[in-house]
């Protein structure tokens, strides 16, 4: 028996042995917690942040190139795989209305909301760092808020009168919905307070775009830029000339001047490649395709038409866009602006903010810098002064044919501005393809789900 | 872990009170064991003194010697595939023959019902599935074994992701049992260790752009790992189908266990046996596409331009006579499977082995696809002595795949399926005489060009090892107390290779052309357990305890690298202009567990069994706690109690069962992290779009199981019936918070599911003399599923968004309900309602024949009555006129009918268009087989040969539904417990036909 239990004792050890293992806790094994960087970040961890803003930042543009640029009909997107690029993005059969969720809407409310989580959390970071002194931590903070600002009017623009969030900080308690006019206020405040950070502080991290605007005055040029698309959206035109004479504009003709902004850079893998570059005359059933009144209603001449649009030598063709007889429309014409799949793209250019003096000048009956500086952009692109009737209306229609070429497939000006002007109909937007106009995107689901559930 | 070590302790000291001494008297039987049938001497029968652990096996001539305490007793004959004999003998005796009959309805079979425990099938109190090595693959040749489990198993859902070879099925075992945090599939346990079903990726979902982004790997359309087991080396499968079965398992057990047990050598002679099979397969249900003519030529391109150059197109193409069957053209090849397996065993009374080669090789029914499986298996058994013994198994598989392109793409043209469908029969994409493709004017790529020139191989490399000993610490004449202790590993080394080449007509029309993929993965699964098992009688009660501990760990290193712009025809990374990391992915997991539970056996009356498992992982949000799975059960054998005086009712079992088990977060659920993104030389962290619930919890499911089991007629007619309610818990979900906060998804515990079902299986002998012997078996299952509470808002999940179907989780509604288009406000979550992927019932149909003890006859009908499918195949192919009735006019509006369905899609908004019944019947297997008579192959072979037998199958040989595609089983996200039945033109599946040759020495 003696044996027995020594047999016993020696299982039960093992059991023992076996069972007692410790168990590691496990970690994410394969990235940096995000607790690291909100608690004491260093110099090195705040950069980080900031390169990861600047990826968030540049994601929207090339889904609301496509999407608002169909809705304008300044493109097509010729996305034959899934026939939803131009039936839903066309409004065929929608009669003017999206549905919840809409197709392929994400791009331009989650993705820049992407941004915008980005941001807080680079605020948030900043704040908490003792490693910076107080000009850097303004320096973080400024740049931030300035981008997040810019941010939020993508998806006010998306969503319009159904208006947006705004303070989005806590994730399972979120502000509540703005209305179109607060929203677009306080993203004006942001960019306000912003500025004020900006004055006199430093940018301790670097930048691998926005060209010339990486110091904080410069960057606060950008920062006025953006607040003057922003008040020219709200009408406040004494406002946005007062943030104009404050940001980079440039009243100067040139080609060069005109395109001085800047930019979201690109590259190879893993990086991202310019989302609107195709390779010209490429055998392809997904590409973009320019809308052909673009071409039919240009003026003779002008050379924005031979700068951005291509001719191919074979046109594409897609089911699902077809002219009233059922015959597919071709699609002759593709973006000419990119020299490659890296090229960086200005994200509001010196030529914007002549066209928003143009119009503030307008509305505010400065007819002659109104047409001073429609003159600017048509002298630089060879099209001769304007000579038609100085009337407001007159010279809104001229300045929205302006925008419409100088600013075409520029993450969807058109289609905001033919709303904001009230023209946004059959008129102005060419509806050969059989589809119908929306004037804004439904409310996401999660957005009704959450309000309906908390 | 103290306390609980306190209580073993008591227990174990209890437990050996109970231990008697051993008596002084005794006397010597001995005798031969036979078939009742045949009269041929059965070796390896179990003779065991009842209420005793004293016991023999017989020898080769089925030869035995007992001595037995005491004056008199009653000695229990038990044999695998016989039924139990019980005889009383006394000191008189001396010689005792014994006849045995075979059990036709498995009464008997030994069932493998946990860690370290078995119950004989009359005990059974839950409905545990059992599938032997013949019916696995007895009748025709399937490709894997899950494939080979098809209509074999009560209550259990498989589906096929589609037909490419080389596996890919989801098997699905009484109803949904996680809405997609946990894993949906069962836990597979080889030998006792865990192995890997995961689904290796290989980025073809990025080559082919069916989806884009870092993170999307669902649609690579790569198998699932189980395929890569070799069936032939199956002895038995045991299928735990719900938490009360299950329980013991613990938390990796709410999707089920499989329980696979490989065979073993017997002592005698060396045995050696040799299967060929040779076959063909074809294409199962081509669509038959529509035609082209000036007719629909004008339907479907109107009159312009456009139009007038395809009609001219078509002429020219009707001149040359060019015109093409473009599926036939790719789906239309005829090729050769070939399986090989060679076994040889045998031993002597200490030692026993099992050694086999495998090697099957099949290509499939579209060019450059097919799958190969190299496997060599060594399984040893050894006996020190009484006391101890060891085992082990041995297993290296190499597994290839070529899966070719199908299924979804985007802007690629990567797909043959989605290609074709935008195809007319008159198009011209020939290579010229210099082999060049011409470019497709109708899609982005030339199919041919995809097809013969696009590599879509993975390759796995697997090696399966397992060890057991068994060692005995205390035995007396009626109580053993043994420690037993298992081990194993399962490592999988597997790499892939996507590849497009630059001189494809899409890749030339990107920035960077050429471009390949190649997938680097290391698995390392191992696990051990430890056990002691004390069994005791008391009277006509048998107490079985044990107690034990496992720990499981599990490794996963993944990489994916990606080159593009390749240099002319170079698929080395170092030759891309381009070259990237798609994704490097590191995952580690450990499992521990504790294990406690008693078994009560009162004289095969009544049976009872209590257990409780403890698990922690490192998967939980609280890696260090603790969470209890408790189970019990009984069942009552109402025909053994002596009251029972029905004769021709053999077995009355009533049964029980109660458990719980658990299922486990996602990896990386629990971690808030930063992701990498390079931005113009500077390296980003972006905030992932996933927050975390510090209160998360792992799911628990816990089922309440009921049933009948009896048999009629001496055990010639069987009938089980089972009713289960399981109840999964704290289901986790992702809680979507307003988009707008940046955070998209919160692993939460948000929601109640309810499975109730019923399995019904009859099973019998309808006919049995001398010349016919048949058995039949008719199974029948229902499911139904239900969303009992959910505290985040109706949402929908899966698919392609709501415009083209979509699934919606919404309490009250069964998990698997199909919403889309047009909005519906009534609805929970806004859509209409368009149907169920869930079938109303399924019935599976089996008989097996035997003619003139020589022939014989085997086939399985398989009905799945109900349940939709999101056909996206018929939207594409509306969208591409190629539809088979496209330029119909059924409703005579003088519409077309594709462009009626289309019009119905946009123009009314109606995802429901698409959305479409997959009733089924197949003809899953059939099988005849013809036995050279005995003495015919001892003349022919001179004795040197056993047995020749030879036979004709068929696997999938009939399909019958009015699905409108190539298989109502198909899943364009591979195994999901959710979106599945969503299919994008996938690879047709074949039908399979086979010669064989089986040869024993």
């Amino acid at each position: 028996m003696k044996n027995i239990f020594y047999k016993l004792g020696f299982a039960l050890s093992l059991i023992f042995i076996i069972s007692s293992c410790e168990v590691d806790e496990v970690e994410d094994p394969n990235n940096p917690s995000l607790g690291s960087v909100l608690n004491d970040a260093s110099k090195a961890e705040l950069q980080t942040l900031v390169s990861g803003l600047e990826a968030r930042h540049r994601a929207f543009y090339g889904s609301a190139t496509q999407m608002f640029g169909s809705f304008g009909r300044e493109l097509w997107a010729y996305f034959q795989s899934d026939a939803r690029f131009v039936a839903d993005w066309l409004g065929i059969g929608l009669d003017g209305v999206t549905y919840p969720d809409f197709f392929a809407s994400g791009g331009t409310y989650i993705t820049p909301y992407l941004a915008v989580k980005q941001a807080n959390t680079l605020i948030d970071a900043a704040n908490s760092s003792t490693a910076l002194t107080e000009q850097e931590r303004n320096g973080y903070i400024g740049f931030a808020r300035t981008i997040k600002a810019y941010q939020l009017l993508i998806p006010l623009m998306q969503q319009f009168q159904n208006g947006i969030r705004v303070d989005v900080n806590d994730p399972l308690n979120p502000g509540p919905i703005l209305s179109y006019d607060a929203a677009l206020q306080a993203i004006r405040d942001l960019l306000d307070q912003a500025q004020n950070e900006l004055n006199g502080s430093s940018f301790a991290f670097s930048l691998a775009g926005f060209d010339e605007f990486d110091t904080p005055e410069s960057f606060t040029q950008l920062n006025r830029a953006i607040a003057a698309r922003a008040s020219l959206y709200a009408e406040d035109w004494p406002g946005t000339l007062t943030n104009l004479s404050d940001s980079f504009l440039n009243l100067e003709a040139g080609a060069e001047q005109m395109n001085v902004g800047p930019t979201i850079v690109y590259g190879e893998a893993p990086d991202v490649n310019n989302p609107l570059f195709y390779p010209p005359d490429a055998a392809t059933n997904t590409i973009v395709i320019v809308h052909p009144a673009l071409i039919e209603d240009a003026i003779p001449g002008d050379l924005r038409v031979e700068n951005k649009f291509f001719k191919r030598k074979e046109a594409v063709f897609n089911p699902g866009v077809t002219d009233a007889d059922g015959n597919d429309i071709p699609g002759e014409y593709q973006d000419n602006r990119w020299a490659s799949n890296i090229a960086p793209i200005r994200f509001i250019r010196n030529e914007e903010l002549i066209l928003i003096y143009a119009e503030a000048s307008a509305k505010l009956d400065n007819t002659n810098d109104a047409v001073d500086a429609i003159n600017l952009v048509r002298n630089t692109w060879e099209i001769g002064n304007y000579t038609g009737s100085t009337l407001e209306t007159d010279l809104i229609n001229e300045i929205l044919f302006q925008r419409r070429y100088s600013l075409w497939a520029e993450a969807g000006h058109r289609w905001i501005d033919l709303r904001r002007t009230d023209r946004l109909n059959d008129t102005y937007i060419d509806l050969r393809d059989r589809g119908s106009i929306f004037n804004q995107v439904s409310r996401r689901t999660s957005e009704t789900n959450w309000d309906a559930s908390n | 872990m103290r306390k609980l070590y306190r209580k073993f302790q008591v227990l174990l000291a209890l437990s050996l009170l109970a231990v008697g001494t051993v008596s002084a008297q005794q006397f010597s039987l001995n005798g031969k064991v036979t078939d009742s049938g045949t009269g041929e001497p059965l070796a390896g029968v179990n003779v065991i003194v009842k209420g005793t652990t004293i016991g023999v096996i017989t020898d080769i001539d089925g030869n035995y010697n007992l001595t037995i305490p005491g004056t008199e007793g009653v000695i229990v004959a038990s044999f695998i595939g016989y039924l139990t004999k019980e005889l009383p003998v006394n000191s008189t005796t001396g010689t005792l023959n014994i006849d045995m009959v075979e059990d036709v309805t498995n009464l008997e079979e030994v069932v493998v019902t946990g860690l370290a425990s078995s119950v004989k099938r009359s005990n059974l109190a839950n409905a545990v599935s059992t599938v032997s090595a013949d019916e696995l693959l007895g009748t025709t040749d399937p490709q894997t074994l899950d494939n080979a489990l098809y209509g074999k198993l009560n209550g259990v859902n498989i589906n096929a992701n589609g037909g490419a070879p080389g596996g890919g099925i989801s098997v699905q075992l009484r109803g949904i049992s996680t809405l997609g945090a946990g894993s949906s599939q069962p836990l597979y346990i080889v030998d006792g260790v865990y192995v890997d079903n995961s689904t290796i990726r290989t980025g073809r979902t990025q080559v082919s752009g069916a989806s884009s982004g870092q993170n999307a790997t669902t649609q690579d359309n790569a198998a699932n790992r189980i395929a890569d087991l070799n069936p032939e080396d199956i002895e038995s499968i045991e299928v735990l189908k719900g938490s009360s079965a299950a329980a013991i398992y613990g938390t990796r057990a709410n999707a089920g266990v499989i329980i696979i047990t490989t065979k073993k050598g017997k002592a005698g002679k060396t045995k050696v046996s040799l299967r060929q099979d040779l076959g063909i397969a074809r294409a199962l249900n081509l669509q038959d596409f529509d035609d082209w003519n000036p007719d629909k030529i004008t339907a479907f391109f109107g009159t312009g331009e456009r139009a007038e150059a395809e009609l001219q197109a078509y002429l020219q193409a009707v001149a040359e006579g060019r015109i093409t069957n473009w599926e036939e053209e790719f789906y239309g090849e005829t090729p050769l499977l070939s399986n090989t397996q060679v076994s040889v065993s045998g031993g002597n009374e200490k030692t026993t082995f099992y050694v086999s080669g495998g090697l099957r090789t099949e290509d499939g029914i579209l060019k450059n696809t097919g799958f190969d499986r190299y496997s060599i298996r060594a399984n040893i058994d050894h006996k020190f002595s009484k006391k101890l013994d060891m085992s082990l198994n041995s297993n290296y598989i190499r597994s290839s795949t070529q899966r070719g392109f199908t299924g979804n793409q985007n802007n690629t043209g990567g797909s043959i399926g989605y290609n074709i469908a935008y195809l007319p029969s008159y198009a011209d994409i020939f290579p010229d005489a210099q082999g060049n493709y011409p470019n497709n004017p109708y899609f982005n790529d030339n199919p041919l060009a995809i097809r013969d020139l696009g590599v879509n191989d993975s390759n796995v490399d697997r090696f399966i090892v397992s060890s057991a000993i068994n060692l005995n610490l205390l035995q007396t004449d009626n109580s053993l107390l043994k420690f037993t202790a298992q081990g194993g590993i399962d490592y999988i080394s597997a790499n892939s290779l996507v590849y497009f080449p630059e001189i494809l007509q899409h890749q030339q029309a990107l920035a960077n052309p050429g471009d390949v993929m190649w997938g680097r993965n290391d698995n390392l699964n191992t696990n051990w357990q430890a056990f002691l098992i004390f069994n005791t009688n008391v009277g006509k009660t048998n107490f079985n305890t044990q107690v034990g501990t496992v720990r499981l760990h599990q490794s996963v290193e993944n990489l994916l690298t990606r080159g593009r712009g390749l240099s002319g025809g170079q698929t080395n990374l170092r030759w891309a202009t381009v070259q990237s990391i798609q994704g490097q992915f590191d995952q580690t997991v450990t499992d521990v567990g504790i294990v406690a539970q008693e078994e009560i056996n009162w004289d095969d009356k009544i049976i009872g069994t209590v257990g409780v498992r403890f698990d922690r992982s490192t998967l939980n949000r609280d890696q260090d706690k603790f969470y209890a799975f408790p189970k019990a059960s009984v069942a009552a054998n109402i025909a053994n109690f002596d009251f029972w005086t029905v004769n021709n009712v053999n077995q009355l079992k009533l049964r029980a069962a109660y458990g719980e088990t658990g299922g486990l977060p996602n990896f990386g659920n629990t971690f808030e992290s930063l992701t990498p993104q390079l931005i113009g030389g500077s390296l980003g962290g972006q905030v992932s779009v996933r927050g975390v619930d510090p209160n998360l919890e792992p799911e628990t499911a816990s089922e309440l199981e009921f049933g009948l089991d009896a048999s009629f007629f001496g055990n010639l007619i069987s009938l089980e019936a089972t009713y289960y309610i399981k109840e999964v818990n704290d289901l986790i979900l992702d809680q979507v918070p307003a988009e707008s906060t940046g955070i998209q998804a919160i692993a939460t515990n948000a929601a109640d599911l309810e499975n109730r079902g019923i399995e019904l299986a009859l099973s019998g002998s309808p006919v049995r003399t001398n010349n016919v012997n048949w058995f039949s078996k008719v199974l029948y299952w229902k499911n139904r599923a239900e969303i009992t509470r959910l505290n985040i808002p109706p949402f929908t999940t899966g698919g392609f968004g709501p415009a083209l179907g979509t699934y919606l989780i919404a309490e009250g509604l069964s998990p698997t309900t199909i919403v889309g288009t047009p909005g519906d406000a009534d609805t929970p979550g806004g859509f209409t309602m368009h149907g169920d992927r869930l079938a109303d019932f399924q019935m599976t149909f089996l008989n097996q024949i035997t003619l003139y003890k020589n022939w014989e006859l085997s086939f399985l009908f398989h009905w799945k009555q109900g349940g939709d499918n999101i056909n996206l195949s018929a939207f594409l192919w509306d969208d591409g006129g190629t539809t088979p009735n496209w330029n119909g006019d059924d409703d005579g509006d003088g519409i077309p009918n594709g462009e009626d369905r289309q019009r119905e899609w946009i123009s009314d908004n109606n995802a429901g268009v698409y959305i479409q019944d997959a009733s089924y019947v197949k003809l899953r297997e059939i099988g005849l087989y013809y036995t050279l008579p005995q003495n015919l192959t001892t003349r022919l072979f001179n004795g040197l040969v056993e047995r020749v037998k030879l036979g004709f199958s068929g696997n999938n040989l009939f399909l019958w539904t009015d699905y409108e595609s190539y298989d109502p089983e198909v899943s364009n996200f591979g195994s999901q417990p959710i979106a599945s039945n969503i299919e994008v033109t996938p690879y047709p599946t074949s039908r399979r036909m086979f010669f064989h040759l089986n040869i024993d020495f």
